[in-house]
């Protein structure tokens, strides 16, 4: 049997902006109980095949608004919650985006909540295919 | 002999089914229902999106006030999270961690909640600061008491030493029992996880027989510390956790035996006698349970016995079931947490009623 979905299926695609291809993005749920501010969230490590994305190059999508991972420091609004079990958006800014074909993912999840002495790392892994 | 103890279910046991969209907010009230619970315990950050404004709006106040009606159920607890540490610079000041706890106080006292659960992290400055708030709209304050703590301990004395005073106030606060802290064994689901992981049957004995050896002789308590990290190693090293570790190392042990282990510490038993003594100050209770199986035995808590104390206590509140199991299975199948909570809430009946 299978666990627990993390990723959408559906959500695996290239970004293209003005006709050029300038990254990636996939859709992904929060390993936790409870929505949170994206305030406490310390880190979101993309790696890409064996590659890893510079911090500066990933983008969390929540509510129709995006923010780089040094913004979401400070975002502590309610209407910018990653609520639980809904899908956040990451992109990451990788020049080309990714080649047709199957690609493998792996990204960690890092949040702080108050009460917990040591913070919550998720590691979440999926292969896709990129038409 | 009948009892007043009363049933809940915190919606918290319905996580995996709402986080793969099989149950939205009124689903999980509908299922609470059915269990033949009368209480709902409700994480408002969990279940209510862009929390806390939907509760401010009448729109929302009327439809929860429909539910409840709909489905027959009491709010019975809140469990606030004092996010005090919002940003990653600074922790709130004492002012401001006030102001976050009333606030919680507050959106309980509009859904209808009698008391909060606040988490062991919460400092006493910030309770002892929101008490007359509390007081003012009627809602408790239940520090909840979650394994590795416990009730008569140096830690919950701490707790007493500046919170049992005089003045009417102070009655805003009190205990939350997790029944986590009435383990006589280490939950089955964990112990297949790691079997399934790699653990070897001799290290999965080590590590119960240590647990029943625990049991049998009593846990060391954990002693009161504002460092909750440093506590916590002491107490695991007092009750044994770094021979254990030694002696399973000499045995070969690989990460599954030592996962076992680490885990087997965050389970521990404390005499039920520990809810008579206190029950004065027992606002609610977290009935927290690993896996029920078909025959409405629990793995781990010891049901029976801890449902006798709060009879013999004259307990009136409610025990309020929180399935817990579903972390050691999601990764590998389907939780199933709707069924769970069912067994749970008729295990929990026929201990009240027997």
């Amino acid at each position: 049997m299978a666990g627990r979905p993390i990723y959408d299926s559906e959500g695996f695609r290239n970004v293209v902006e003005d006709g050029k291809t300038t990254g990636f993005q996939f859709r992904f749920k929060l390993q936790y109980y409870r929505g949170i501010t994206l305030s406490i969230i310390r880190d979101i490590k993309v790696n890409i095949d064996g590659e890893d994305i510079p911090r500066e190059d990933v983008l969390l999508t929540v509510n129709g608004e995006t923010f780089t991972l040094e913004e979401c420091r400070t975002v502590i609004s309610p209407l910018y919650r990653w609520e639980f079990g809904e899908y956040a958006t990451v992109t990451v800014r990788k020049e080309g985006g990714l080649s047709a074909g199957v690609h493998h993912l792996n990204v960690l999840q890092h949040i702080a909540p108050s009460y917990m002495p040591f913070p919550i790392k998720a590691v979440c892994e999926a292969d896709f295919e990129i038409a | 002999m009948s009892a007043d103890i009363k049933r809940s279910v915190s919606l918290y046991s319905y996580q995996d089914s709402y986080y793969e969209g099989k149950l939205d907010l009124e689903g999980c009230l509908a299922e609470t229902s059915k269990t033949g619970a009368t209480g709902v315990e409700l994480l408002a950050e969990e279940m209510i999106k862009q929390f806390p404004n939907p509760i401010l709006t009448e729109e929302f106040q009327e439809q929860w006030k429909g539910w409840l009606a709909k489905y027959n159920l009491t709010p019975t607890c809140y469990d606030a999270f004092l996010e005090n540490r919002i940003f990653d610079n600074r922790t709130l000041s004492l002012g401001e961690q006030i102001e976050m706890m009333c606030r919680d106080l507050r959106m309980a006292s509009i859904l209808g909640f009698s008391c909060i659960r606040t988490l062991v992290s919460t400092p006493i400055e910030v309770i002892e600061g929101s008490l007359e708030y509390a007081e003012q709209v009627g809602v408790k304050i239940g520090l909840e008491v979650h394994a590795p703590f416990s009730l008569n301990s140096t830690w919950a004395q701490g707790y007493m030493d500046k919170l049992d005073k005089p003045g009417s106030k102070y009655k805003y606060f009190g205990w939350i029992p997790d029944l986590g802290i009435f383990c006589k064994r280490v939950p089955d689901v964990l112990r297949e996880k790691c079997r399934q992981a790699g653990a070897k049957e001799e290290c999965i004995k080590v590590v119960d027989d240590a647990f029943e050896e625990r049991v049998a002789k009593g846990f060391v308590k954990i002693e009161y510390s504002q460092d909750l990290g440093q506590a916590n190693m002491n107490y695991r090293n007092a009750n044994g956790q770094a021979v254990l570790l030694d002696k399973l190392k000499d045995m070969g042990a690989g990460p599954a035996d030592i996962e076992y282990l680490m885990s087997s510490y965050t389970y521990s038993w404390s005499d039920p006698q520990d809810l008579i003594d206190n029950i004065d100050r027992i606002v609610h209770t977290h009935a927290k349970f690993y896996n029920m199986h078909e025959d409405f035995t629990e793995t781990a808590v010891a049901i029976p016995e801890v449902v006798e104390a709060y009879k013999k206590a004259g307990y009136t509140g409610y025990l309020s079931s929180e399935y817990e199991g579903g972390e050691h299975l999601r990764a590998f199948q389907e939780v199933p947490d709707v069924h769970q909570v069912a067994l749970h809430q008729e295990a929990l009946r026929r201990a009240i009623e027997g």
